[in-house]
C-alpha cells in the first residue's frame, strides 16, 4: 500500500524516434541520391504526380499492415480491387447515380473481404490458400462481368460529375485529391491499427493466436473484420482507380500483389505478425515509387532496370536495418 | 499484444508526469543523443534540398542543349522475344537519327504500370514518347501529356481514345488472313471438326480483334466447331501446359490457333510431345522459336508484324515531327503491314525483296541483317509516313 512517505519509483522518460525514422531515412537517402543525379525529379509537380500515381498501391499497403500485423497474408485484394472497379463502373454505365456506384463498388469489395474472413475461419484454413482460389474467382467474375473488355464511362454526365473531375486532376489543386484522401485514410488506419481495441485485438492474434484466444479476444470475428476491412479498402482502391484513370481494364490489379506487400515489409511491418506499422508501409511504397521513377530518370535500360530495382530495394532494406540496429543499441 | 503496445502502456502508467529525461547528466547525454539523431535526418533533408537547388540550373543545361533530342520508348512488357526485336529496331532508328532513346516498361503487362513508367519517362525530360497502349485506363493519362506538349506515336496497341497516331497491324484482317490460311490447311469450307483457339490475354483490344478476325474466317465452315477461346497465359511455360491440357482434352482437333506471340512455339512442342497427331499449328510472331517450330514441321503458319517496323516508324515519326514541327497530336493510322510464313514461303508487305525461310531464320538472330533488309522501307515507306498516315478507322477495318 502506498503512503505519503513510500519512494516512487522514478521512471525517466525517454525521447524516443518514432518506429518508422529508419524507412524514412531510406527514403530521403535514395531521393537525394536521384535528386543529384537528375535534380528535374526534385520538381514538386514531379514528386506530387509520382505520390498521386502510388497513392492507390500506398493505401493498399497501409491495409494490408491489419492483415500482416494478425500474421496473415492475402493474394486477391488486387482482383477484388478489379472487381469493385467494374461493378461500380457498370453501374454507373446502367445509369445509377454515381454516389450509390461508388457505394456498390466499396460494398461489393467489402463483401467479398468478408467471404475470404469466412472461408478462412470455415475452413480453418490460412487466408494465403483461401486466396490463392478466390483470387481467381474474382477475376473470373470480372472478366465475364466486363467481357474482357474495359469499362470505361464515357456519357458526359458521368465523366462531368465532380467523382471524376476531382479524382481525375480536373478540379485545380496544389496537391492532387487522391493524395490527400489517401494521406487522411493513412490516419485513420494508423489510428484503427494503434488506438483502438480492434487494433490491440489484431496485434495480439498475430502475436500468439492461442493465448488471445484463451484470453477471451474473438479470433474468428476479428480475422473476418479484418479480412472484410482489407476487402472494403481495395473496394475503395478499385472505385479511387476508376476516378483517377477513368477507366479499368481487365488486367488492372493483376500485378499489385508484390509492390503492395513490398511497400509493407520495406516500410517495417514483419511477416511474423505481432506488430505493424501503417506509417511505415506509406514510406515503403514511395520508396518502391522511388526506385521506379529513379530508374527511368537515370536513364538505366529497361534490360537492366530489373536488376538495378532489386539491388536498390535491398540498398534500402539495408539502410532501413542499420538505422534499426543503431536504435537498439542506444537503448 | 505486440511488445510495442505493451511497453507503451507500461510506460503511460509507470511514468509519473513531471519527471522529464534531461533533468539529470545521463538525460543531458540522452538529449546530445537525441540531438545527433536529428542532425543525420536534418543532413539526409538537406541533401534532397541542396539537389533541389540544382533543378534550376539543370533547367538551363537542358535549354541549351535543345538540338540533342531524347525520345522515351515504352513497352507493355520487358523480356518478352517479340518486343525485344520491337526495341532493337527503336534502338536502330534512334542510332541513324542521332537521338538518344530511354527504354523501358513494367516486367509483367499492366496498363496501370505501363502509364506510370510512361509519366515518369515524361517527367524525366524527354523531348517525344512513343509506347504501345494495351489498356484503355492509359488514355486519360496519355492525352494529358499530349496536352502538356511532349508528343506521342503509339505502336503495337491501340488506345482508343488518345490523340496519337498508330503504327500497327490491321488485326482483324490479320485474323482474317490467319484463320483462312488455317481453314484452307484443314480442308476449306467443307472441313468437319475441333478448332481450338487461345488467346493469351483475354481483354486486349488487339488480341480480341485478331480472334474476331479469325473466329470469322473460320465461321465459312459450318462443320467447324471452335473450342475456347482459351486462356492460354503469356508466361512461355504456362503457354506451353495450357496447349498441352487443351490438345489432351481435344485430341481429334484439327487445328490449334493462338493469337500471341508464345503459342507457335508451345503448339510446335505440344505437337512434338503428342507424336501421333496431325493437328495443325498456327499463330503469331516470327521469334527464333516460332521459326524452329514452322522448320521443324511441328507447327505450320505464324504471321509477323514486322517488329522492325514497329520499332523504327515511331521514332522516326517522332524525331521527324518535332524537328519539322509537325503536329501529330491526333488519331491516325500507319499500316506496320503483315508478314505471311510458312516452312515453305515467306510473304514480305511493302514491295520488299523475296525471301527464303532460311534467310528470315537469319534475320532474326542478326540486328545487321534485319537493318540492313529493310533498308528499302526506311528510304521509302517509313521516310514518307505522312503519306501513309491514314484513318484510325483503316486500323480495325
Amino acid at each position: 500500500m502506498l503512503t505519503e512517505f513510500t519512494p516512487v519509483l522514478k521512471v525517466k522518460k525517454r525521447f524516443k524516434l518514432p518506429e518508422e525514422t529508419s524507412v524514412v531515412i531510406a527514403l530521403l537517402i535514395l531521393i537525394a541520391i536521384i535528386g543529384a543525379l537528375r535534380p528535374t525529379f526534385l520538381k514538386p509537380v514531379n514528386l506530387l504526380n509520382l505520390s498521386a500515381s502510388y497513392a492507390i498501391a500506398a493505401l493498399l499497403a497501409g491495409c494490408i499492415v491489419f492483415l500482416l500485423a494478425m500474421g496473415e497474408i492475402d493474394l486477391s485484394f488486387g482482383w477484388i480491387l478489379n472487381l469493385s472497379a467494374v461493378l461500380a463502373g457498370l453501374a454507373m454505365i446502367a445509369g445509377v447515380p454515381i454516389w450509390i456506384s461508388v457505394f456498390i463498388g466499396i460494398a461489393a469489395g467489402t463483401a467479398m473481404g468478408a467471404l475470404n474472413g469466412v472461408l478462412t475461419v470455415v475452413m480453418r484454413l490460412p487466408l494465403i490458400i483461401v486466396t490463392l482460389g478466390t483470387a481467381s474467382i474474382f477475376q473470373g467474375t470480372s472478366l465475364i462481368s466486363n467481357k474482357s473488355g474495359s469499362v470505361v464511362p464515357t456519357d458526359k454526365e458521368i465523366t462531368g460529375h465532380i467523382f471524376f473531375r476531382a479524382l481525375g486532376g480536373q478540379i485545380d489543386s496544389p496537391v492532387p485529391i487522391i493524395l490527400i484522401f489517401v494521406v487522411l485514410a493513412f490516419f485513420v488506419l494508423h489510428l484503427t491499427l494503434h488506438k483502438t481495441r480492434f487494433g490491440y485485438r489484431i496485434l495480439a492474434i498475430g502475436s500468439n493466436p492461442e493465448a488471445a484466444r484463451l484470453a477471451g479476444i474473438p479470433t474468428k470475428k476479428i480475422k473476418i473484420q479484418v479480412c472484410a476491412l482489407m476487402g472494403g479498402v481495395s473496394g475503395v482502391g478499385g472505385v479511387l482507380f476508376l476516378g483517377f484513370r477513368g477507366a479499368v481494364d481487365p488486367s488492372t490489379g493483376g500485378q499489385m500483389l508484390l509492390p503492395v506487400v513490398a511497400a509493407a515489409i520495406i516500410g517495417g511491418t514483419p511477416l511474423s505478425g505481432g506488430a505493424g506499422t501503417v506509417w511505415g508501409s506509406l514510406f515503403g511504397a514511395l520508396i518502391v515509387g522511388v526506385i521506379g521513377v529513379g530508374v527511368v530518370f537515370i536513364g538505366i535500360n529497361a534490360v537492366w532496370g530489373t536488376l538495378v530495382t532489386g539491388l536498390v530495394i535491398i540498398f534500402a532494406i539495408g539502410v532501413d536495418q542499420i538505422v534499426r540496429v543503431r536504435k537498439k543499441r542506444f537503448k | 499484444m505486440s511488445e510495442k503496445n505493451v511497453s507503451n502502456e507500461a510506460r503511460k502508467s509507470l511514468c509519473p508526469e513531471g519527471v522529464e529525461a534531461g533533468s539529470t547528466k545521463k538525460g543531458r547525454q540522452m538529449k546530445e543523443k537525441r540531438k545527433n539523431r536529428l542532425r543525420v535526418l536534418a543532413l539526409a533533408t538537406a541533401m534532397a534540398i541542396t539537389a533541389g537547388g540544382l533543378v534550376s540550373c539543370s533547367n538551363s543545361d537542358e535549354a541549351a542543349s535543345e538540338e540533342e533530342l531524347t525520345i522515351g520508348f515504352v513497352v507493355h512488357v520487358i523480356g518478352n522475344p517479340f518486343i525485344q526485336q520491337i526495341i532493337d529496331a527503336a534502338e536502330m532508328a534512334a542510332a541513324d537519327l542521332g537521338v538518344t532513346i530511354k527504354v523501358t516498361g513494367p516486367a509483367g503487362a499492366e496498363g496501370d504500370a505501363q502509364l506510370v513508367a510512361v509519366q515518369n519517362i515524361a517527367a524525366s525530360g524527354v523531348d517525344g514518347i512513343a509506347t504501345s497502349v494495351p489498356s484503355a485506363s492509359m488514355v486519360n493519362g496519355l492525352n494529358e501529356i499530349i496536352e502538356s506538349g511532349i508528343p506521342i506515336v503509339q505502336f503495337n496497341g491501340l488506345g482508343v481514345g488518345v490523340n496519337a497516331p498508330y503504327v500497327g497491324e490491321k488485326s482483324v484482317a490479320s485474323g482474317r488472313i490467319l484463320g483462312q490460311m488455317v481453314l484452307d490447311k484443314i480442308g476449306g469450307t467443307s472441313a468437319k471438326g475441333k478448332v481450338i483457339v487461345g488467346n493469351c490475354y483475354p481483354g486486349f483490344p488487339v488480341l480480341e480483334n485478331r480472334q474476331k478476325g479469325v473466329l470469322e474466317s473460320l465461321s465459312q465452315a459450318a462443320g467447324i466447331k471452335v473450342v475456347g477461346p482459351s486462356d492460354v497465359k503469356v508466361d512461355a511455360a504456362a503457354n506451353f501446359a495450357a496447349w498441352q491440357g487443351l490438345l489432351a482434352a481435344n485430341s481429334d482437333a484439327l487445328a490449334m490457333v493462338g493469337l500471341c506471340a508464345p503459342d507457335v512455339e508451345s503448339i510446335g512442342k505440344v505437337n512434338i510431345a503428342a507424336k501421333n497427331t496431325k493437328t495443325i499449328g498456327g499463330g503469331y510472331d516470327l521469334t527464333v522459336g516460332n521459326l524452329e517450330a514452322l522448320a521443324n514441321g511441328s507447327a505450320h503458319i505464324s504471321l509477323g508484324q514486322t517488329p522492325f517496323i514497329q520499332g523504327y516508324l515511331p521514332v522516326y515519326m517522332l524525331v521527324d515531327s518535332i524537328r519539322k514541327k509537325i503536329a501529330i497530336n491526333k488519331a491516325g493510322f500507319v499500316d506496320a503491314g503483315t508478314e505471311i510464313v510458312t516452312a515453305t514461303s515467306v510473304t514480305e508487305p511493302f514491295d520488299l525483296p523475296a525471301l527464303t525461310f532460311a534467310d528470315l531464320q537469319a534475320m532474326a538472330t542478326s540486328k545487321e541483317k534485319t537493318r540492313s533488309y529493310y533498308e528499302p522501307v526506311v528510304q521509302g515507306y517509313i521516310k514518307n509516313w505522312q503519306e501513309n498516315l491514314k484513318p484510325i478507322s483503316d486500323e480495325s477495318s
